[in-house]
């Protein structure tokens, strides 16, 4: 029988990346957690190497990390929905997004994932959502952006 | 302080997980996927999976950065690229090698390597300790790699025997400290004399090591120091 209910959760960690996915699932995760009266946390992680400190003042800094916390807090205020922005430092995404979800004690994780191959056609998952589907101890929803025309 | 430790092996391994629980910040590299990939499950992402042999890779991991690089892969030869580049080419302060054939030993101090960890002459030594040995028994390395922890066992024809430190004409850069006499540690005073069965502690420069073998252990016997 198919459901036709609306997913529910209650405190949901949407993971930004920069990329063109984090719109996407802002919005939807906006509009899933109106209908469930759900809180939102916005969190974006700056990967530091190795060659630089853990505690180095990067993400402060960081036009580009303000700006994709920006654009999620405005599609939220579109949606009517509050959605908390959360920058965070680490090495990994991935433990760094499972920690936070864990903290936070959410029951759901997003991710987007956008459409990439490797030069002779491999689809590239990355190590980000690998990790987080295998450590993550909430509910995970990765959503891959449309394969784009004429890249199947 | 942060320590880059290249080689996850068993020794990299339990290296870094001490290094951790005394607070440090620790990468390991790792050239193994998968070994690197199990080392990640178990103490978090600290691991770098590439060859700690090249240059770019150690840039990567932040040797120009680290406090300290210990090279402890099984390969004597890695070690020692390893400890040349952190030296040369990052300025890393301290350079440790693991050095599995105590052959190679002389050559990792010549080349540079700062301090050196051998597991082969650490066990050869616990074997000798208790077996009278014509020969100066190292027991460490201090002073980043200048002085050596030397112990002299006396035997019945040792020059020694009878005699006062005051007595014993010292090479320059050299000095005895302790004896061990019956199994208990015992700290040398000028006037004390020396007796057959003695442990004699030294500590010197590696160059005063055929002097201090004259000294007390006789011209007999091999003529070098037996490891520890």
């Amino acid at each position: 029988m198919l459901e036709t209910q609306t997913p529910s959760f209650r405190r949901a960690v949407v993971a930004l990346n920069g990329g063109r996915s984090d719109a996407r699932i802002t919005r939807i995760a906006c509009e899933l957690a109106r209908a469930n009266r759900a809180e939102l946390v916005a969190v974006h992680v700056v990967e530091v190497s190795w060659s630089q400190p853990l505690d180095a003042d990067i993400a402060g800094h960081s036009d580009e990390a303000q700006r994709v916390l920006d654009s999620a807090e405005e599609i939220a205020e579109e949606s009517k929905v509050i959605i908390e922005p959360v920058l965070l430092q680490a090495r990994d995404a991935g433990p760094a997004l499972v920690d936070e979800a864990l903290e936070r004690d959410a029951d759901l994780l997003i991710l987007g994932l956008p459409y990439r191959k490797k030069f002779g056609g491999e689809f590239v998952i990355g190590r980000t959502i690998p990790y987080v589907l295998k450590n993550a101890p909430c509910a995970v929803w990765v959503v891959r952006e449309p394969i784009p025309e004429g890249a199947s | 302080m942060f320590i880059l430790v290249v080689g996850g092996g068993k020794v990299g391994y339990y290296l870094a997980k001490e290094l951790i629980e005394n607070g440090h910040e620790v990468v390991i590299m790792e050239k193994d996927h998968s070994r690197a990939d199990q080392i990640t499950d178990e103490l978090g992402s600290i691991v770098i999976s590439a060859d700690g042999c090249e240059g770019t890779s150690l840039g990567k991991a932040g040797c120009a950065r680290a406090d300290i690089v210990a090279a402890v892969t099984g390969d004597d030869e890695d070690n020692l690229v390893i400890c040349q580049m952190a030296k040369h080419h990052f300025d890393v302060p301290r350079t440790i090698a693991r050095v599995n054939n105590p052959k190679n030993e002389e050559l990792f101090h010549h080349l540079g390597v700062d301090e050196l960890a051998s597991p082969t002459r650490m066990i050869l030594g616990t074997i000798e300790q208790d077996i009278p040995v014509q020969e100066l028994l190292h027991l460490a390395t201090l002073g980043e790699g200048r002085l050596e922890l030397i112990e002299a066992h006396l035997q019945a024809d040792s020059p020694a025997v009878g005699r006062t430190p005051s007595q014993l004409a010292m090479p320059e850069g050299c000095a005895l400290f302790g004896i061990i006499r019956d199994g208990v540690a015992v700290p040398l005073t000028p006037d004390m004399a020396l007796r057959e069965s003695d442990k004699v502690i030294a500590i010197g420069n590696k160059a005063c090591e055929r002097a201090l073998h004259l000294l007390l252990i006789g011209a007999t016997g091999t003529d070098g120091v037996a490891g520890a």
